[in-house]
């Protein structure tokens, strides 16, 4: 038994809207497998489905050897129990870190002594040992998210699946996250399967992985190979971002200058030196139509080129020494009334670039 | 450890379901219990008049003992409590309007219609007296005094409006003047729909004239400021009060034995004398009427004598066994057996 | 003023003195609304419940139904139970009128649909999140039910304590069904109509306060039991 998930053909419509189309891709055990695309490709609705809580509108998934799409609710039910999910926003039921953590091994019947010692095991994995009698409304978002994480792991899933784990969380909760998470593909070979945007955490992380653009997958392989010959794999990326190759310098306050010709240099977070490729994402850059008062180190002026409205987004090419791909959503673009040819500034963060 | 008490917290939850579960279970089965003891049950229908002025609650203990019966009684308006009996819910009423009584028996609804007691209405109204009614021996002429002086605006007149005897017994003296009050022509008719007290307690506030019962007057006038007696003594505000059986043929599973039995002890020398006894204060309330035929007969009670002496001749469940055993034990000789017989038979 | 300082004098001479007939007025009450109350919740919840969390053909015609049911009169239940368990009714032949049974009935019929829909209501507000949350943990059917039923505890709790007060302080269903009879069918509720008609102002006033006074105390216990399942 290679693989530990197969999807075959996998199609998902929400009334006429196509969520994902025919989506096929293969995950081996132990494999800790990357799903990168942007926000409204459809990752969060491929992991629904492979976590057996939504079914497609059409094609297979194969768990384990088995075909776990038509089954009985009780088969489903027992393919589920070995899938473990961490969501984006961690919801937490309205009782003790406790209660919510030892809440899969209850409804498993498991005796209590082997309850109570799997979950200080896994508060302490997580790293909040002691935080057993804390409310779940009394946590920060990151110390909720890493509950999320230990309830996902008490019952030591076969497979785990992340859905843009560490989105909104700071960086200290990040890392531990992180940490917890290559733990586990390493040591106990859990496979995992995560959906990021996050290019560095997709290195880190990963051995395989897909990326995913309006539903479809547009690019698979090993890591290292997609990184390693970026054209093919940036071809695909230019779809959905803006991606720049250049050479970075790291400067002594820690923060790299990339040039990336035509004289202009991008500061971006990172210690990587050297040949790289830039990858920013759209929904990262702001637009403005007056020059842009900001933290932000990158900043930029051009001339809006083509807007291509997409139901509540609109993506809009600005050509700006380069051209760049920014999206707004279609009320603040209504707002700032652009067209071809409107001047506007541009501003990025230095952390919102992602350097390959 | 830390999760001790959540255990305790447990507990307690536990501990408070518990002892609401038994309190309500232990209750529920208290009250089937007390269903379940070897009594007789009688459910009797009344006027609110009636029942309102304790005389049931004075009567019923000395029957209750003797005979072993449990009496509930139902306090309705006469009109309901005529419904219900129709219905098969009750195995008697006690009631005071001559015409639902009738129309009652007609339907097959009830038999053994026999007179109890009697009381008496009064008029009271404003001490001021507009309409200039005090002392009137003529209820009619009060009556139509008070409808003039309605009309022209010098006082007003509070009607129950709840079909109960009180109301029908005052539409039964509008009707003998040929007048049909109706609060949506005449402004000074005022229709409550309500009892006896709360009717007493408007008049006194609108200074209004109003029909009553003495028995509630006597309970009510020392809140009554306003309001005096002005109208007495004419013979059709005489309110004789009925005890009528429900038809055994019509509903079966009703207790008709034990019915009867209660109005037997109504009409009987010791009922009848005990209401004759009853005090409210010091005021009398009733007088018995079962054994006085020709003042039965005056209040709409042509069969009183019939019915008493059907009432007199049966026996209690306890006398029906004796006979039952004095039948077999006769059977042998012819003289005996006759009489016993012939007994046994006036009990249908 | 009078009849008020007399009620609270009168209130509390009657509990001091163990009056039977008021402490078997008092029992009756809370028996037949207790009863009522933990029938309505024992049916009301779950049917609640699974209203809210499946979907069917007619589910908004039925919720709609629910809550139309709650604003029910009363007294109009009283009337149609009562004409249902009279003799001369479909149920005549159970002989449960003017019984504490029929009572029950009549106050459950009008408990069942409060719990129902506010439960209902409770459950559909939980975070849609945390339904997929336990359905992504391994929840079975019946285990996501309890689970959901559990995140809604603060709105089940709130149906019970609504449809408590609302049975105990009910007059018009009671009357006609139980027909107020002494020492047998008769509730704190009817008694104070019985007082008040016999112009007893005083003693209708002190079970007015007896009453109000059991309201507050089965409140506050509840209430008690609302927050602190909220801490856990």
């Amino acid at each position: 038994m290679m693989h530990i998930i197969e999807a075959l053909h996998l199609n998902k419509e929400y009334g006429s809207t196509k969520a994902l189309e025919d989506v096929s891709l293969a995950v081996d055990s132990g494999d800790f497998f990357a799903i990168i695309g942007p926000s409204g490709s459809g990752k969060s609705t491929l992991l629904r489905l492979i976590g057996l809580i939504e079914p497609p509108s059409s094609g297979k998934i194969i768990f384990m050897g088995e075909d776990a799409t038509s089954r009985s609710e009780e088969e489903q039910l027992s393919f589920r129990r070995e899938i473990g999910i961490v969501f984006q926003d961690a919801v937490l039921f309205t009782t003790t870190v406790y209660e919510n953590v030892a809440y899969p091994l209850k409804i498993r019947k498991r005796p209590r002594s082997e309850i109570e010692k799997r979950v200080k095991e896994s508060l302490e994995t997580v790293g909040l040992a002691g935080f057993e009698n804390k409310n779940a409304s009394e946590l920060s978002g990151g110390e909720a998210q890493r509950v999320s994480l230990a309830q996902a792991l008490v019952y030591e899933p076969k497979l785990l699946l992340l859905d843009e784990p560490t989105a909104n969380l700071d960086p200290r909760n990040a890392t531990i996250i992180e940490n917890v998470v290559s733990g586990l593909s390493h040591e106990k070979g859990t496979t995992a399967i995560m959906a990021t945007h996050n290019m560095q955490q997709v290195q880190f992380l990963a051995s395989n992985g897909a990326i995913l653009h309006d539903g479809r997958v547009i690019e698979r392989g090993k890591i290292s190979e997609l990184f390693k010959s970026p054209s093919a794999f940036l071809s695909s990326f230019a779809l959905i971002g803006n991606v720049f190759p250049g050479m970075s310098e790291v400067g002594a306050d820690g923060l790299a200058t990339i040039d990336v010709g035509a004289s202009w240099k991008i500061e971006a977070t990172t210690n990587k030196r050297g040949r790289v490729t830039v990858f920013i994402r759209p929904e990262d850059i702001i637009i403005s139509k007056e020059p842009i008062q900001s933290s932000a180190r990158n900043l930029l002026r051009g001339r809006v080129v083509q807007i291509l409205q997409n139901g509540q987004k609109v993506r809009i090419k600005v050509n700006a020494d380069r051209e760049f791909l920014v999206t707004m959503t279609r009320r603040s673009f209504e707002e700032m009334r652009l067209e071809p040819g409107s001047l506007v500034f541009l501003a990025f963060k230095a952390s919102s670039v992602n350097v390959i | 450890m830390a999760w001790r008490k959540t255990r305790v917290n447990i507990g307690r939850k536990i501990l408070l379901i518990f002892t609401i579960s038994v309190v309500v279970v232990g209750g529920a089965i208290a009250f089937q219990y007390q269903s379940y003891r070897a009594r007789q049950i009688l459910t009797l229908a009344t006027t609110t008049s009636l029942y309102d002025s304790g005389l049931l609650d004075y009567l019923i203990p000395r029957f209750s003992e003797a005979s072993n019966v449990e009496v509930r009684i139902l306090a309705k308006g006469t009109g309901e409590s005529i419904e219900i009996a129709k219905r098969g819910d009750v195995d008697m009423v006690l009631v005071h309007s001559r015409l639902l009584e009738e129309e009652f028996i007609a339907g097959g609804y009830g038999v053994h219609r026999v007179g109890v007691m009697y009381n008496d209405f009064i008029i009271v109204g404003p001490g001021e007296d507009p309409a200039q009614v005090s002392g009137l021996k003529d209820a009619k002429l009060a009556f139509s005094k008070i409808e003039e002086a309605g009309k022209s605006r010098r006082s007003v007149f509070v009607s129950r409006a709840d079909r109960s005897g009180t109301h029908l017994k005052e539409l039964e003296i509008w009707g003998s003047l040929g007048f049909k009050p109706s609060s949506s022509v005449e402004t000074w008719y005022i229709e409550i729909g309500s009892g006896m007290g709360a009717a007493l307690r408007m008049a006194n506030e609108k200074r209004a004239y109003v029909l009553t019962d003495r028995g509630t007057w006597a309970s009510f006038k020392d809140q009554l400021s306003n309001l005096k007696v002005l109208v007495e003594g004419d013979s059709v505000l005489l309110n004789p009060y009925a005890a009528i059986l429900v038809n055994p043929m019509k509903h079966p599973h009703r207790n008709f034995k034990v019915a009867m039995a209660f109005v037997k002890f109504l009409v009987s020398e010791e009922g009848q004398s005990l209401i004759r006894d009853f005090r409210k204060g010091d005021e009398r309330l009733f007088w018995p009427m079962a054994r006085d035929f020709q003042r039965a007969a005056q209040l709409g009670f042509p069969d009183q004598a019939k019915e008493v002496s059907w009432y007199d001749t049966q026996t209690s469940p306890s006398g029906q066994i004796a006979i039952l055993v004095a039948i077999i034990l006769c059977s042998r000789m012819p003289y005996c057996y006759t009489t016993t017989s012939f007994v046994a038979e006036s009990q249908v | 003023m009078d009849p008020i300082v007399d009620g609270l004098v009168t209130a509390f001479r009657l509990l001091v003195s163990v009056d039977p007939e008021v402490y078997g007025i008092v029992l009756l009450s809370l028996v037949v609304s207790g009863v009522a109350v933990l029938v309505g919740a024992m049916a009301g919840i779950p049917f609640g419940a699974l209203i809210a969390l499946r979907s069917f053909i007619g589910k908004r015609v039925l919720l709609s139904l629910l809550n139309t049911l709650t604003g029910l009169p009363p007294v109009v239940v009283g009337l149609l139970v009562y004409l249902m368990l009279s003799s001369s009714g479909p149920l005549g032949p159970l002989q449960l009128l003017y019984k504490p049974q029929a009572m029950v009935i009549a106050q459950l019929i009008m408990v069942f649909p409060i719990v129902a829909s506010v439960t209902a209501s409770a459950v559909s507000s939980v975070d849609r999140k945390l339904r997929l949350r336990a359905l992504s943990l391994g929840a079975g059917g019946s285990q996501m039910t309890f689970t959901m039923l559990r995140e809604a505890r603060t709105g089940v709790l709130t149906a019970i304590v609504l449809s408590f007060g609302a049975a105990i302080s009910e007059v018009g269903a009671v009357m006609i069904v139980g027909g107020n009879i002494r020492w047998f069918t008769r509730t704190l509720t009817t008694a104070i109509v019985l007082e008040t008609e016999l112009g007893q102002f005083g003693m209708a006033l002190a079970l007015g306060i007896i009453l109000l006074a059991l309201s507050f105390l089965i409140n506050v216990a509840l209430t008690r039991l609302q927050w602190s399942g909220l801490r856990r």
